[in-house]
């Protein structure tokens, strides 16, 4: 069974709005970090898609790189909530103002 | 002599002037001392050895090419000739005596030093002045002296007063300095040459009109440098520096620096006869006026300034009736006799405890060494121009040639003159009897006079009074020495007969005279000094300051502070200011988008995104055809 573009796009699509909203709305550090790895995961499904569709590896390929990137990401981004938490005991974003102009 | 050594005359004085400046305070203060005097007394031995190389066309030593861009090319020469030769003779010989007082006279002076570096480089921009042979050498030693007089006038800086005197005098005489500027780069723009001896050859080709300007601002730099009308009113006031200072500086020889000037140009300056003219008038109210402000002056040493303005007066008169052998004679007997009488001033300043009221002194013949009175007396004499003086021979000299020019408007000056000469011996034995007739009516205790203060007075008293034998007219059977010794530099041949001679040398002896017996009678027993509106309006010498004080330096003060506090603090600095508050403001404004919440940020993020899609799909509505 082979799923059309168009739906595989739109899914990607609705991935990316949910990871936003999630990303926009919600105020603890932790949740606003997974909203940014479903986006990532949302680019790469088009990604994934857009290769299939024009039968060209590139797309997956970037995929795969995506991925290291991600992990590494994610590797900073929790030793720095770690550090985050041991400053403050807190996870709430907007406590962290201290750069204000 | 190599004339290559004429260099020699002004290296010396300047030599020990860098040497003190430099090593003076570490050096002993008797090497000091003897340093500077050798270095004049140096450049007057040499000048004695040169002698004979000014006659004839004089001698010419180029140094070395200071400046050569293009056609232009000016050495740095030195022309030794026959108006020079006197002078610097004047100027050595009178330097020697007075460094030789001065070092008595700063017997307790700490500063030393300073005192005697800008001494000695004084005489050396003074030779320079003498020596030039071309303007920007006349133009360096003339900024040199205006330079040491302003540093010497305000030598006791600590003094707010003598510091203002120094600057007053630096100021005015700059007004002077700039004009004289002016008419030196006409005329290297009209000539094409800054040789002194080049221009005065060409001035003949120079069209009337532009002659008669140019001597109009040589008179006026003229004026600024010898304290003549209009640019009086520094010299009263630059008594504030010591005693030798204005008996070197301010009677001898930096004064007469104008006098030089336009005997240097006269050959241009005598093409003109309104020029001519115009001197003879500058001189004459400058003599008239400083000798009434003389009269009433209570200080000892402005009554000595003022006449010295009144004198020089006399000399620019004798250039303007067209002899500059008489005002040379002139410019020569006043040198000995005005140190003489300032050098004497000194000591009695020291008789009298400091006290420079002539009220307040007195009985000052008795009070210290007796040869004082004398030496005084001598210089007294000279001044008011008792006959057979040296001072009556080149005052009655330029009487002469101003009585006997042909402009019937020179009468007009010759009876100035006349008045002058009245006035002069009024005023100079008022001093007399006011410092050395009677009783002491000060309270000070004298102070010992060293004996380096005495002696150097005798040699110049005795040529003030012999002064009269370097051109002993040809009716009392002199040769005419000084006048013939210029030669073709001396101006217009006096035309007048024996009897006028004698006529005015009659009524010379008279009005000297007349002005002694009117001091006496005034004078020989004390009288408290008059207090109205005529005497202090004379004190104030015509009230010259506060007229120049309302006509320029009001007016001045005035728009300077509009240009500072209505243009530069309001307009400039408002605009600036008010441009930098602009910017904190609106950056105040911006500040607020950096809440430093993430939150807001990541929400501005989406926004801008959301735009850029917008208007990329936008884009792709449009005209997608562009790509």
């Amino acid at each position: 069974m082979t799923i059309p573009f168009g739906h595989a796009l739109a899914f990607a699509g609705a991935l990316f709005v949910l990871g936003l909203s999630c990303v926009l709305i919600r105020r603890q550090i932790m949740m606003i970090l997974i909203g940014v790895e479903i986006m990532l995961n949302a680019a790469s499904l088009a990604f994934v898609a857009a290769s299939a569709y024009w039968r060209q590896p590139d797309g997956q390929v970037f995929v795969l790189l995506l991925m290291a990137i991600t992990a590494a990401e994610v590797a900073v981004a929790l030793a720095m909530v770690v550090y985050l938490w041991r400053r403050k005991r807190t996870l709430v974003a907007d406590e962290f103002n201290g750069m204000h102009g | 002599m190599n004339e290559s050594l004429l260099f020699l005359i002004p290296l010396l004085p300047l030599l020990c002037a860098v040497l003190n400046m430099f090593f003076g305070m570490r050096l002993p203060r008797l090497f000091a001392e003897t340093m500077a005097v050798t270095g004049v007394a140096g450049a007057f031995v040499l000048t004695l050895l040169f002698w004979g190389q000014g006659g004839g066309e004089g001698t010419r030593a180029v140094l070395f090419s200071w400046l050569s861009s293009g056609s232009l090319e000016v050495s740095f020469a030195l022309n030794f000739d026959r108006l020079a030769a006197p002078m610097t003779l004047m100027v050595t010989g009178v330097a020697t005596l007075i460094h030789l007082y001065a070092v008595g006279y700063m017997h307790g002076e700490d500063d030393y030093a300073r005192f005697y570096s800008l001494l000695n480089l004084f005489v050396f921009a003074m030779l320079m002045i003498v020596l030039a042979d071309n303007l920007l050498v006349l133009f360096l030693g003339w900024e040199g002296v205006g330079l040491c007089s302003y540093g010497l006038i305000g030598f006791w800086y600590r003094k707010l007063e003598n510091a203002k005197a120094g600057t007053k005098a630096f100021l005015v005489t700059r007004v002077g300095d700039v004009f004289l500027g002016i008419a030196l780069l006409w005329l290297f723009t009209l000539t094409g040459t800054l040789s002194i001896s080049a221009i005065n050859a060409q001035a003949a080709t120079i069209s009337p009109g532009v002659v008669i300007a140019l001597s109009l601002l040589l008179l006026l730099g003229a004026c600024g440098k010898s304290a003549q009308l209009p640019l009086m009113t520094w010299l009263a006031d630059a008594m504030a520096g010591p005693t030798p200072v204005s008996a070197l500086i301010h009677a001898a020889t930096m004064v007469t620096a104008g006098v030089y000037l336009l005997c240097r140009f006269f050959p241009l300056v005598s093409l003109s006869a309104v020029a001519m003219t115009a001197i003879t008038a500058i001189g004459a109210l400058t003599a008239i006026y400083a000798a009434t402000c003389a009269m009433a002056q209570r200080e000892i040493k402005r009554v000595l300034a003022y006449s010295t303005m009144s004198q020089v007066g006399y000399m620019f008169m004798a250039v303007g009736a067209g002899t500059v052998a008489g005002a040379m004679f002139h410019l020569l007997t006043h040198a000995f006799f005005k140190a003489v009488l300032f050098m004497a001033a000194g000591c009695v300043i020291h008789l009298a405890d400091n006290e420079n009221d002539i009220f307040k002194m007195g009985g000052l013949a008795r009070r210290g060494p007796p040869e004082l009175f004398w030496v005084f007396l001598a210089g007294a004499v000279c001044l008011a121009g008792l006959p057979l003086t040296g001072g009556f021979f080149s005052k009655d000299g330029i009487l002469l040639a101003l009585f006997s020019h042909p402009d019937p408007v020179y009468r007009v000056f010759w009876l100035i003159g006349v008045v002058t000469a009245l006035l002069t011996a009024f005023y100079t034995f008022r001093l007399v009897y006011l410092v050395f007739a009677g009783e002491y009516r000060g309270a000070g205790h004298p102070h010992a006079i060293p004996l380096l203060m005495r002696w150097p007075l005798w040699p110049l008293a005795l040529l003030g009074l012999g002064g009269g034998l370097l051109n002993l007219p040809a009716f009392v059977g002199g040769g005419e020495a000084l006048h013939h010794w210029y030669g073709t530099l001396a101006g217009l041949e006096v035309d007048a007969s024996q009897e006028v001679e004698w006529m005015l040398v009659g009524l010379a002896a008279a009005l000297t005279g007349g002005g002694w017996f009117a001091a006496r009678w005034r004078y020989r027993s004390y009288r408290p000094p008059l207090d109205n509106a005529v005497s202090r309006f004379l004190l104030s010498g015509w009230r010259a300051d506060a007229l120049v004080d309302c006509l320029f330096v009001r007016p001045f003060a005035a728009m300077a502070r509009f240009c500072s506090t209505g243009c530069d603090r309001t307009l400039f600095d408002g605009t600036i200011n008010g441009l930098g508050r602009l910017a904190t403001s609106w950056s105040n404004l911006l500040v607020l988008l950096t809440t430093g919440r993430l939150t807001s940020y990541l929400s501005a993020f989406a926004w801008g995104f959301l735009v850029l899609l917008g208007w990329f799909l936008l884009k792709l509505v449009n005209g997608g055809g562009h790509g």
